[in-house]
Order: C-alpha cells, then structure tokens, then sequence
C-alpha cells in the first residue's frame, strides 16, 4: 500500500509541474510578448509576406506564373486579393490536382498559418477583396435565411447541399465549408459562382448568410427523424417508397404463407 | 328455376372429424363426396339438395397441442396490449413532446408519434394475423354465388308498391303539377350552364397572360425592397429584380435576373442595342419550357441553367437556347438608367413570359431566333 500512494503522488506531482510549467511560460509570453508583437506588427505583416513569397514560388508559380502575373496553366492572381486566397487555399481546391471542369473540395494542403502568409503576399502584389476582421458567422439567422433562398438556393440547395450545372460542373455543398470560405466566395465568385458585392450584400448581410449555412449545414435538426440529404422530396419519396414497399411486401408474403 | 344451374355440394359425411395429424392431414373426402348436377340436365324433380348451405370441408384445427395453443393465445393477447401500450404513448408524447420549432427536443415530437402509432397499428394488425393463422380453424368453405335478379314475384310486388306510392301523389291525374314540376327540375339542370363560360376566349386574355408587372420607368428592386443602381454590381455579379409596384416582388411572372458582364460580351442584334447598360442585362427568370426559375448563372461560361429539364441559355446572345427542351429565348426586359442613377424598365418584356400556350401570339417584334 504506501508503495501505491507513494508512486501515485509523484504522478501527481508530474502533472503539477508540467501545468506550472505551462503556466509559467504563457504568462511570460502574455506578459512580454504581447507588447512586442503590436509593436512589430508591420514588420510581422512584412515577414508574412516575404515567408508568403517564399510558399508561393514553390507551391503556386509553376502555373500562375513567378509573379502571379499568370501563365499558361492559371489566371494572373494581381487582384484577386486575400479572400480569395483563402477561399481556394484553405477549401483544398488550390493547388489543383489535376485539370478538371472544376476544382474539387479536398483536404487543405497549407496549414491556415501559411495559408495567412501566401494571402499576405497575393493581397500586397495589387490589393483586392480582404476578409472583415472579427466573427463572421454571428449575423442574424433569420435574415440570412431570406437572403440565402433568394441569391445562393437556386443552386446550391435550400439546406446547403448543393446541386448540378451544366456541362459536368456543379454548386458544391455547403456542409463542409468553413464560416471565413462562405464569406470569401461571395466576396470573390469564385470559378462560376457569381459575385456578391458589399452594395449588393452589405457585410451584415453577408455575416447573416454565414450564419445560416452554419445553422443549417451543422446545427439544424431534422423535425422528421432524419433529413435523408435534404435534397428535399425526391429521396423522401424514394425511401418510402422502396422501405414501405418493401415492408409491405414482406407483411403480404408472410400473412399469405402456410401456418 | 334460375337457381337449377347451380353447381351443388353435398355435405360430406366425414365433417367434424378429427384427424390429429397436424397441417398435412390428408382430406377425408374423395370426389365422390361432390355430387355435381350437370345444368342441362337438372330440371327434373332429382334435385333434392338446398343451395342455401354451403359445403364445409372437414374442420382441422391447429396447433391441437394445447401448450402451443396457449402460446399462440397469449402472444396474440401480448400483441393487442401492445397496441394499447401504442395508443398510451401516442397520447402522453402528444402532450408531453414539445412540438414548436426550435424547443428542446421538438425534433423528436414527429418521430415519436409515428413510432407510437406504428405500434399500435401493427399491435392490432399483428395480433389479429397471429390469432387467425394459430388458432383459428384452417378450412376450406365454398359459398356458391348466387343469382344477381331478385325472383319474379318480389319484383312484381316491388313494381305494384312503386306503381301505387306513384297514384297516391296524384300526379297521373294532376298534370299541372306535373308538368311544373318537370319544368323546374329541368331549368335546375341548366344552372352550372354559366360555368362553362371560363371555357371560351377571354376577352383580355393579352392582359392577362402576356402582360407582367413591369411598367415603363419603374424601378428595379432587389428581393429587400432596395433600388438597385449603377454600380451594385461588379463584373461577374447577378442581382435577383422585381418591378417598383405595388405587391410587385409577390408577383410570380415578373421576376427577373439583372447580370453584369464585360460589355464587349454582349452579343446583342441591332434591335436590342439600348436595352442593356454598360453590360448590365436583364432576363425573365420564369423558363420557357415549364416555368421554373432560371437562377443557376455561370458567370465565366454566362450560362443560365434550368435546374428542372437542364435547359441552357446563353446570356450573351439574348438568352438564346443552347441546349434542353425549351422552345423559345428567355424574354428580356429593356432597361435604362434614371437622372439618380437607378435603373428603370424601359416598359414590359419583350414577349410573353414563361410556357406556351395554345393562344399565345408569335409574332412579337424584336423576336430573336433560337
């Protein structure tokens, strides 16, 4: 027995260390870094930029050319700004794995600390749209779903779910995008989508558009049981139709078979 | 006699026998048991047997082990009482399930009475197919049809009580009231006759199905109300349009796409030069084939995509038909820019919006071929 209390007070005791430990160095850093990063927050955003350079000479130049001025494989990115960078950095859809009608949504391939970077650099070659700084996913819900239904369900789906276009290109679903992408694509329109101005959309509205994709991608819940997709009454038919049926037909076989 | 063509069955000797040989339990009778009367031959005084009885194939119950039977009867009263478990739990999660939108836990109020009806319906169902296929009698009846017309002197007594509530109205020797009476309920027969007058031509029918809400200098709002003007919208950007009149965005034939797009783009043919600004053009969304909105704008191919039947237009050239089952352009409304700088309708579509029908006129001028 003291041999247990004895070994679980030195794991304890571990613990405790490591947790001062911690403590200790995140309020150095609070205490001391704060301040020197405000103050060298210009020549941080200058370090961004130049690490930004670095990432995209060897990750995006090949095809947009070694001063984004654009090539024979992708459009001169002058302009496009910072939204859009991450819009298709942080989506997965750039770099693009292949030519294809569309770039698909895949898994990211820059971290969002150098996907800050590489939007760094493309915003200081020629400026363009910029993200709001603050929440962007905190509008009014109600309000987003109006303005949802009326500029983005046509194609992509009353719930988010995206839908079909023409010639094998398609409005992707909305469930895996993040609140910073929603708000960037308006912004940017990007490959067919168009694009959603701040006269046409104001920021808040914008914000409001967020929040309902987030509400109906992550957090509505379904009042029938199950949304089956939401692709709406297609499915919902489809599956009474072939589970219904299909109960139906078991019940009639088993009342017709002998006892 | 009518009911001499009857096939007959003779009760067979063998009936209540119990045979205790489980389901396979071989019939006692032999077709010598049927006596059958041929119909062309049986109108002699033979035939004896009444037809009233039909004839009942020996009994054979089952399960006869009475353990299986009180299994079978209690898993049919198990299933009846399931059913009432059913009904309690519809009832309390009706009461207790908060059903408003948003409340905790209202996603569960529709489930929760589906299940518990479910329940018990299938209890009752269920108990119901048990009980007949267990412990019910296992036999074979044949019940023979009989005749449709009633026998001669039923209908004669039926025509002679007719005949006599018909001379107690009066109304053989009464002819005035007869006569009246067949005059009203005929002029009662005329009454729907106005009803078919929404069948023939409409007198303003062009009012009716060609015109939208767009009047000449009404403006352009977006779906909140708000005017839109020159430089909303950038290049590559669509704005959803409705016309600046009363009830004018509930107002289903008159919705409306303005695109923006470089204006070197724009294909248009000479008569319809001044109906875009600086490359702002705008189309009726209701499709040409069956009225579905054309929302679905592609703004690097400037495709506009209809998401029901995947008709294609092309919002460079008029809205020209690339591709689908739609028949016709969709209509575009002429537009200009106001002293303050909003947009205005220079008046309605060029031509009738959405589907065809039967009297749509197809000469509208400014018609731009598919």
């Amino acid at each position: 027995m003291p041999k247990t209390q004895r070994s679980r007070r030195s794991r304890f005791s571990s613990y405790a260390a490591l947790l001062l430990a911690l403590t200790l160095v995140g309020g150095l850093y609070s205490a001391f870094g704060a301040s020197k990063v405000k103050a060298e927050d210009g020549a941080n955003q200058s370090i961004a930029v130049k690490e930004g350079r670095q990432l995209y000479l060897q990750g995006c130049s090949t095809c947009h050319g070694l001063n984004a001025e654009g090539g024979a494989g992708g459009p001169s990115l002058i302009g496009v700004g910072s939204s859009s960078v991450i819009f298709q950095v942080s989506s997965g859809r750039m770099p693009l794995a292949n030519a294809a009608p569309q770039a698909p949504r895949k898994k990211a391939k820059y971290g969002a600390a150098q996907t800050q970077q590489l939007a760094a650099y493309i915003q200081s070659l020629g400026g363009g749209p910029e993200l709001p700084s603050g929440r962007l996913d905190d509008g009014d819900l109600v309000l987003g779903g109006d303005l949802f239904r009326t500029n983005c369900a046509s194609c992509h789906n009353f719930a988010g779910r995206g839908g079909a276009l023409t010639r094998s290109k398609y409005a992707p679903a909305l469930t895996e995008s993040e609140a910073d992408e929603i708000y960037a694509a308006m912004q940017t329109g990007p490959e067919n989508m168009p694009r959603f101005t701040d006269n046409q959309l104001t920021p808040d509205e914008k914000r409001a558009i967020v929040r309902y994709v987030r509400y109906v991608t992550q957090e509505a819940k379904q009042p029938g049981g199950a949304g089956l997709g939401q692709y709406g009454p297609v499915p919902e038919g489809l599956a009474v139709f072939l589970i219904g049926m299909g109960l139906l037909i078991v019940v009639t076989l088993w009342i017709g078979a002998r006892a | 006699m009518t009911d001499s063509i009857r096939d007959r069955l003779k009760a067979p000797a063998g009936h209540g026998e119990q045979s205790g040989g489980g389901d396979t339990a071989q019939s006692s009778l032999t077709t010598n048991d049927f006596v059958q009367t041929d119909s062309r031959s049986s109108h002699g005084p033979e035939q004896t047997v009444p037809a009233a009885v039909p004839a009942v194939v020996p009994a054979d119950v089952h399960p006869r082990d009475p353990k299986a039977v009180q299994r079978a009867e209690r898993l049919v009263a198990a299933l009846f009482l399931l059913a009432v478990v059913g009904v309690v739990g519809f009832v309390v999660s009706f009461i207790l399930v908060p059903f408003d939108f948003g409340d905790e836990g209202f996603e569960y109020y529709t489930p929760a009475l589906g299940f518990f009806m479910a329940l018990a319906l299938t209890g009752v169902g269920a108990g119901a197919v048990v009980w007949a296929k267990t412990l019910m009698v296992d036999n074979e009846v044949i019940a023979e049809r009989h005749d449709l017309a009633s026998d001669p002197q039923e209908r004669a007594e039926t025509a002679a009580l007719i005949k006599q509530g018909y001379e107690e109205t009066g109304l053989p020797r009464r002819s005035m009231l007869r006569n009246s009476m067949l005059l009203g309920a005929g002029a009662l027969a005329l009454l729907p006759l106005p009803f078919l007058k929404d069948l023939g031509k409409t007198k303003n029918l062009t009012e009716q199905m060609a015109k939208t809400g767009w009047r000449p200098g009404s403006k352009l709002l977006d779906e909140l109300g708000r005017p839109v003007k020159l430089g909303d919208l950038e290049i590559g950007s669509v704005r959803s349009v409705f016309p600046d009149v009363p009830g004018g965005r509930r107002m289903a034939d008159s919705a409306a796409l303005m695109i923006r797009m470089q204006p070197e783009l724009l294909k248009s043919p000479e008569s319809r030069k001044d109906w875009a600004v600086d490359g702002h053009i705008v189309y009726s969304v209701i499709c040409t084939h069956l009225g579905c909105p054309v929302k679905l704008y592609e703004q690097q191919t400037h495709h506009l995509f209809c998401p029901c039947h995947q008709s294609i237009f092309d919002a460079t050239n008029s809205a020209k038909v690339l591709f689908g089952p739609a028949a016709r352009n969709l209509p575009q409304l002429a537009i200009a820019v106001d002293e303050e700088g909003y947009f205005v309708a220079q008046g309605d579509f060029n031509e009738p919006v959405g589907p065809s029908y039967w009297e749509r006129d197809d000469s509208y001028p400014d018609k731009v071929g598919t």
